[in-house]
């Protein structure tokens, strides 16, 4: 059935991340795409004119078609955008690529993201993506969605409240190591933690993620050419997405309600269990772990789904601020300080810090990282994973 | 204009009740209509396939369990146990903020094979709110509001019960 394996066959070789305080970008949304593209391929020391794809996800705007022509392309030959909100598909963009690369489809792709608040609103402040029958009972956001999956995963799961802190805290303690992360020089301890207002119960404000301005982006090339580009290129070895349950059209009907959707199903592999299997790897062969976390409690229940840690009380024994922190912990998670603590540009830049841990460059470095996990938004309607790793893991 | 004028309260009471009107009530496309319909009778209607019995919700055109058009729709007792809940203390909705913070609850029915429905918990009780609880139904219009929605009591008689 199998004719194009993905394992190994692409790898990021550039990569930008431009991130300004929400509603203080300098520029749109287009002009901020074309800089983060222009500037990821500086990294990658290539010409933007060699591009031949773009994928975006999520709603995003500007095609390949638009940015192509703006940054003057040969040719435009792979122009893809993921459907799936709440980044629950930001993954699967990077696996598109990969896919386009794999099989001949294109064959220098960048994987890019903008928002500026001016542009496209302010993404958590009632949009009203959700219908009547939501909205009639006062639904209107993700956070209340993630917020009645996260009760029951803590009230009836018996997962640790202590766990959600855990992976805050960790968050602000990486923070404190990168001077341009919004949480600099704001260390956050457990007494400030909850004394913060309730947004929507079990949520405090520090479980919610930022919402930055700004853009990232990442160029994927082929793994013959990346070896020619750079010694420290990120291979993808295994990519997976997948839609469990149906969720917003069955209206919080879905199975497994407090799965972050990366779990199996009886009869049914998961994203996560299609992603250790394609890439020969469990998770214990993880070094370091970025999960987008727009709130704590479907970021927790990604790990969980994913075998990083384990389901129940028992997640509060793996699930500490220690073993959470670069350096100290064996599960180092969100080590740039991630969407709460770093910034949010709809998550694409905690791709950008797997990247870097398997280049040594990340603030947070975490020693001698073969392989880098990059999860997307958990709970949305569509998840994905990325697993990225160095050359001699291929 | 100054926002805290009386003039502008009402001009904003104004565009409350007609956006209380856009955010629920039947769709356009009519898939839903005798949900409305039956709170309007005082009655829960879920989507139950008239071919295999099955139960559906939320709205769907067609049965995924046997993939018949049209499934058909059927009363059911609005008697259930909290699956789960969360207590909204910022106003994503603004036309809610009025009622902040308030409790939802996604309701298991078992009457209708487990299905949940969301409904906000009313009631001086509602502090109090733990998943597995018994709650009961009913039916409010709001002021200004065109159509009645379910709401949630807690069952004053589970005490008793147990």
């Amino acid at each position: 059935m199998s004719t194009a394996s993905l394992r190994g066959a692409a790898a990021v070789v550039g990569v930008a991340d431009l991130h300004y305080k929400r509603g203080e970008a300098p520029h749109g949304e287009l002009r901020m795409t074309l800089e983060a593209i222009v500037a990821a391929c500086a990294d990658a020391g290539m010409s933007p004119r060699e591009l031949d794809g773009f994928v975006s996800y999520a709603g995003g705007g500007h095609d390949g078609a638009i940015l192509g022509a703006a940054l003057g392309v040969e040719e435009v030959r792979w122009s893809n955008m993921m459907w799936g909100g709440g980044g629950g598909t930001v993954a699967a963009a990077l696996n598109n690529a990969a896919v386009a690369i794999a099989t001949g489809q294109a064959e220098c792709v960048v994987v890019f993201r903008a928002m500026a608040q001016e542009d496209s609103g302010r993404l958590g402040y009632a949009k009203y993506f959700y219908g009547p029958h939501y909205l009639a009972h006062g639904v209107g956001s993700p956070a209340q969605v993630c917020a009645l999956r996260t009760q029951r995963l803590l009230e009836h799961d018996g997962v640790p409240r202590e766990a959600l802190r855990a992976l805050v805290l960790a968050a602000y303690r990486h923070a404190q190591n990168n001077p341009t992360a919004a949480g600099y020089g704001r260390p956050l301890d457990e007494e400030g933690y909850e004394s913060s207002r309730m947004i929507t119960e079990p949520f405090h404000l520090y479980d919610c993620s930022r919402e930055s301005d700004g853009a990232v982006a990442l160029v994927l090339v082929s793994a013959e050419r990346a070896k020619a580009m750079r010694p420290d290129a990120a291979y993808v070895l295994a990519g997976a997405q997948g839609a469990p349950g149906g969720y917003s059209s069955i209206i919080d009907n879905d199975d497994l309600y407090t799965s972050a959707g990366f779990a199996a199903r009886p009869g049914r592999s998961g994203v996560a269990d299609r992603l250790w299997a394609a890439a020969g790897l469990g998770p214990d062969d993880v070094d370091v772990v970025q999960v987008y976390e727009n709130f704590s409690g479907p970021a927790v229940a990604a790990l969980i789904d994913h075998g990083l840690a384990p389901a129940g009380p028992s997640a509060g024994e793996v699930l500490t601020v220690d073993n959470l922190t670069a350096g100290i912990g064996k599960l180092p998670v969100n080590t740039s300080g991630g969407n709460i603590a770093d910034s949010f540009v709809n998550g694409m830049g905690l791709a950008v810090e797997a990247v870097r841990q398997i280049r040594g460059t990340s603030t947070n470095p975490v020693a001698d990282t073969h392989i880098s996990l990059f999860i997307g938004g958990p709970m949305a309607p569509l998840v994905s994973s990325t697993l990225f790793g160095r050359e001699d893991t291929l | 204009m100054s926002e805290s004028s009386p003039e502008a309260a009402v001009e904003r009471d104004d565009v409350d009740a007609r956006v209380r009107e856009y955010l629920w009530g039947p769709a356009a496309d009519g898939l839903d209509q005798p949900y409305w319909d039956g709170l309007v009778a005082g009655e829960l209607r879920l989507q139950r396939c008239g071919n295999c019995a099955e139960w559906i919700w939320g709205p769907q055109w067609i049965c995924g369990a046997c993939h018949t058009f049209d499934p058909g729709w059927a009363a059911v007792e609005a008697v259930g146990t909290v699956y789960s809940w969360s207590r909204s203390h910022y106003p994503f909705i603004t036309e809610l903020a009025d009622r902040t913070p308030y409790v939802t609850v996604l309701v298991e029915l078992p009457a209708a094979d487990n299905r949940r429905v969301l409904g906000i918990l009313t009631g001086d009780d509602a502090d109090g709110v733990r998943i597995g609880q018994r709650v009961v139904g009913h039916f409010e219009l709001d002021e200004g509001a065109t159509w009645p929605l379910l709401r949630w009591r807690r069952d004053s008689t589970e005490g008793a019960r147990s």
